[in-house]
């Protein structure tokens, strides 16, 4: 438990790992851990954002965040409660304090299913108050997420996708949680839609007093949305850092070359910017190096990088990294 | 001036749906010089794809057809041209990438093979010499071990190196204009890098033109020299890149750089909400009308926009943009 | 939100049910429409025709081999003087409600056996898929005829002969179904607001995975009422009821000399089967999404 009342949702030590079938009938069966032994606190009101490019685990974390993958180990702490280790009917009432918003919309929501009973769906599962009351909520929900009133008896497929999600927004929010875990909600809309989900659930988190745990490979979101950032490489944490650390001053050569690669429209970055190429792909991840899961890739690693792994260290106030090569002084060995 | 190497003019690509017959491309004219690098720009559904699949000569058959304007490549016309010639042109002298690197390669034949056919069919190359060439092209897209890599099949790849060995065949028989639809939409940012930085190198190299797809304002500011902004099949605005984002002269292309969170040079504590661009892009069958088609969404409209469909109107440094309301945007 | 009064506030499109939409989609489909209203036909004739011609077909009324057209017989006579028409209109009966009723059970068989598979992957998927794997390699007719052989030709066994043989599609069909559909987002969505396993099963994933079933079980009503006529040409029937099989049965020898009295009941079955497989066909095109965006 976090001694810090600030604190809303409190991970330690998470791990997710998945059996892979190798080597026949009796051979030794092989784990990939898509998230390794993971750390961080999300304060109330605040968002945290996890960051990476396919493979880092990002989802895989937040599914087991939200006990949608079951965790190998470590502890989930939401207010109090151990999330991780509720069970059956206890876990099915704790859902309502954790909700969660998908990427794709087309299949996110059941075609089958009216809009209002999509957002209903969550109030219909903990049987909480009449169904009279229950529907003046979505009612209260549409209108929230800007939807029009008459839009509520139609099916899925007829809205368009910025309008799905806003349905998927509205269904999350039915329970009054705490803590809404958004996974990519963005990233399968069209450009001029983003702008209006993201404003959408700024506006909601401040009326609501929503914690948001976002998940997205889109720095460009990820710096409008968030306070505080986790990137992460391969199942591992690379850097834990709040927004203006880690966008002023990214250390970890991973986050340096993230951040370069992100093109930008405006003149005086890309003029500043010295873009960082780091070649090849990411390692196999049933195979991994001893050392820094980066080390392969990482135009500054050393021979230590290939055969010790390293810790994340505190290397300035509230700001995390796991590199060999950045010490308190805090500067990028890039840099 | 020398004459451009494609020039499409009053290009009018229509549709066949359900609902009637749909202009899915609508009066669109631009040139593209050799060497130079241009970009279409929209949200999906304005017609980017379509352009480049009419200047390919690939509409979907009996669905869609060139249904006025002209094609002009070279001094040859694409739009009236033979299916024979079609081809011939088609991996040759243009060529393209497409979005999916997953499904755009051939799983039952190795990557060296789908690279020698294309050298076969079109330069007459013997067997052996189309497979060293193969070799050569994975090696200039900078995949290593090169010799080994070639008689891999595509599921041995990474998503980026797939893209590579597309941008290989699509380079093979050094093209004078290539086109590459959403590139590296599928693919991750560290690895979007590297493949821009090799389009770049082999634009250089090479001295091919390229047109580019994408609904990314930061890709188009790091990757071309103009662009078109499309909405509905139409020319929202068209210029040099550079005086576009600094300066739109219509509020689409205003709506699509301001509505995305751009990382700036240096990050402050401040956060201003986007702009928005409220609503969706229209359906087919608003295509085609004599008004303005932004107009639902602009937060500029007059009863203008809504009775007629405003002109191009020129700025300095060819810019030009479809908006009644040009000069106040 | 747009606030600009020239902006007509946006026309909500109606509320239609997806059901709605697979109708007006069907009605599209020309061949599947007439099969649809040949089929009703058919039906309605199994219901009621036996209140309007009420000749019992097993009563030798006229002369052998008459044939159709001849003497008031529209059909003829088969080699016992029994009027055709009237085994064609009391045998649709049969026919149709050993097809219905071995389909369902099929489909009763083969949902269950599917569902919880794919829902619960693991061991039970194993075993249930073993089990599905072993009816599937059994000989279908052999085995249907050593049920009958054994326990009796009485309708409800031979229906439970053709069910039993037959589930094994269904299965393999819903438990595909359920496989890709458990791992699309609406149903982690659902998972994640506190749905109970059972009702995720029925209520949320069942739904989604019908059009390919509904499509396979009219088909098989096809293939059932085929199978019908096989055992019962085989001699392996009820002989108290009379069925289209059975008529073909008892007259092939006269195949030569009377042909009539076999290809009426072939034709009988033949476009049966053939309406049931368009509109099978037509449903296809209907439940199927990706269709239905075009």
């Amino acid at each position: 438990m976090s001694d810090d009342p600030e604190v809303l949702l409190d991970v330690k030590d998470l791990t997710v790992r998945f059996g892979v079938k190798r080597g026949g009938l009796f051979g030794e069966p092989k784990y990939l851990y898509a998230v390794d032994d993971i750390s961080f606190q999300i304060k109330r009101g605040k968002t945290l954002a996890i960051v990476g490019e396919s493979g880092s685990g990002k989802t895989t974390a937040a599914l087991a965040v939200a006990r949608l993958v079951e965790a190998y180990k470590g502890t989930v702490d939401l207010d109090g409660t151990d999330f991780l280790t509720l069970e059956d009917e206890d876990l099915r009432q704790a859902r309502a304090k954790m909700q969660f918003i998908f990427q794709d919309p087309y299949s996110s929501l059941n075609p089958r299913v009216r809009a209002e009973k999509i957002v209903r769906e969550p109030l219909d599962n903990l049987e909480s108050g009449a169904k009279e009351d229950r529907q003046q909520i979505v009612d209260k929900l549409f209108e929230a997420v800007g939807l029009h009133p008459e839009q509520q008896r139609l099916f899925p497929h007829q809205f368009s996708g910025g309008q799905r999600q806003r349905i998927g927004i509205a269904r999350a929010l039915a329970t009054q949680p705490d803590l809404i875990i958004c996974d990519e909600p963005v990233s399968a809309l069209d450009v001029a839609v983003q702008a209006q989900i993201l404003n959408l659930l700024r506006k909601l988190q401040t009326d609501f007093g929503l914690t948001f745990l976002f998940i997205s490979h889109d720095l460009g979101v990820v710096q409008h949305m968030c306070d505080t950032i986790v990137v992460m490489y391969m199942g591992k944490v690379v850097e834990y850092a709040d927004r203006l650390s880690l966008f002023n001053n990214p250390l970890h050569p991973y986050t340096v070359a993230l951040l370069s690669a992100v093109p930008s429209v405006d003149k005086k970055r890309r003029a500043e910017m010295k873009r960082i190429l780091i070649p090849g792909d990411p390692p196999d991840p049933l195979d991994l190096p001893k050392g820094c899961r980066f080390a392969n890739r990482c135009p500054v690693a050393i021979e230590r990088c290939k055969t010790e792994q390293p810790i994340l260290n505190e290397v300035a106030l509230g700001h995390q990294v796991a590199c060999h090569l950045v010490d308190e002084r805090a500067v990028s060995p890039l840099s | 001036m020398t004459a451009p190497l494609l020039k499409v003019e009053n290009l009018r690509i229509e549709l066949t749906t359900r609902d009637g017959v749909a202009p899915v491309i609508d009066d669109l004219s631009f040139e593209l010089g050799a060497g130079e690098s241009i970009s279409f720009v929209g949200e999906s559904g304005c017609g980017k794809s379509m352009t480049a699949l009419g200047i390919m000569g690939l509409l979907p058959e009996k669905v869609g057809r060139v249904a006025s304007g002209s094609i002009n490549f070279a001094g040859e016309e694409l739009s009236t041209a033979t299916e024979k010639r079609m081809r011939e042109i088609r991996g040759n002298d243009i060529s393209m990438i497409f979005q999916e690197p997953m499904t755009s390669l051939n799983p039952v034949y190795t990557v060296g093979e789908q690279i020698a056919e294309v050298l076969r069919a079109h330069q007459n190359l013997s067997k052996a010499a189309a497979w060293a060439s193969a070799i050569e092209l994975l090696d200039a897209v900078r995949i290593p071990n090169a010799q080994r890599r070639v008689s891999d099949y595509p599921f041995q790849m990474s998503g980026g190196q797939r893209q590579r060995v597309m941008i290989a065949i699509a380079l093979a028989c050094k093209p004078k204009i290539l086109i590459a639809d959403e590139p590296t939409t599928a693919l991750d940012v560290t690895i979007q890098a590297q493949i821009f930085d090799l389009l770049n190198d082999m634009k250089r190299q090479t001295g091919a033109a390229i047109i580019m797809i994408t609904h990314d304002m930061g890709a188009v500011a790091e990757m071309a020299e103009r662009m078109i902004v499309m909405y509905a099949g139409r020319n929202a605005e068209q210029g040099p890149v550079e005086q576009i984002i600094e300066r739109p002269r219509h509020p689409y292309s205003k709506g699509l750089i301001a509505c995305v969170p751009h990382i700036m040079a240096t990050l402050t504590e401040e956060r201003r909400e986007l702009t928005e661009v409220a609503g969706i892009v229209p359906s087919l069958r608003e295509f085609g009308k004599n008004r303005c088609l932004f107009a639902s969404r602009c937060n500029m409209v007059t009863q203008k926009c809504l009775d007629k469909r405003p002109p191009e109107v020129a700025f300095e440094g060819q810019q030009m943009s479809a908006c009644w309301h040009a000069e106040a945007v | 939100m747009s606030t600009n009064p020239l902006i007509p506030k946006d026309n909500v499109p109606i509320a239609r049910h997806p059901a709605a939409e697979a109708w007006e989609m069907f009605r599209r489909n020309h061949a599947a429409m007439v099969a649809l209203v040949v089929l009703s036909a058919i039906v309605l004739v199994a219901i009621f025709g036996p209140y309007i011609y009420p000749i019992d077909p097993f009563d030798m009324v006229w002369a052998p081999f008459s044939p159709p057209g001849v003497d008031g017989f529209i059909l003829g006579t088969d080699y016992l003087g029994r009027d055709l028409l009237a085994a064609i209109i009391h045998g649709a009966r049969v026919s149709i409600l050993i097809g219905l009723a071995a389909a369902l059970m099929s489909v009763f068989i083969g949902v269950t056996v599917g569902a919880l598979a794919g829902f619960y992957r693991g061991w039970v998927e194993e075993v249930l898929m073993r089990i599905t794997e072993f009816f599937q390699v059994l000989p279908t007719l052999l085995f249907s005829m050593v049920i009958v052989a054994l326990f009796g030709a009485s309708l409800p066994m031979i229906t439970f002969a053709i069910g039993i043989v037959s589930w094994t599609a269904v299965a393999r069909i819903t438990r595909s179904e359920f496989l890709r559909i458990r791992e699309l987002e609406y149903v982690t969505a659902s998972r994640a607001s506190g749905t109970k396993n059972s009702k995720l099963m029925f209520k949320v994933i069942l739904p989604n995975a019908l059009p390919p079933i509904i499509v396979q079980a009219a088909l098989m009503v096809g293939s059932a009422i085929l199978f019908e006529a096989g055992l019962s040409f085989l001699g392996l029937t009820d002989p108290n009821v009379v069925s289209w099989g059975q008529v073909i049965g008892s007259n092939r020898q006269y195949i030569l000399d009377a042909g009539y009295t076999v290809t009426i009941p072939g034709i009988a079955i033949f476009v049966t089967v053939l309406a049931i497989s368009l509109v099978g066909d037509g449903l296809n095109d209907a439940l199927n999404p990706k269709l239905r965006q075009r």
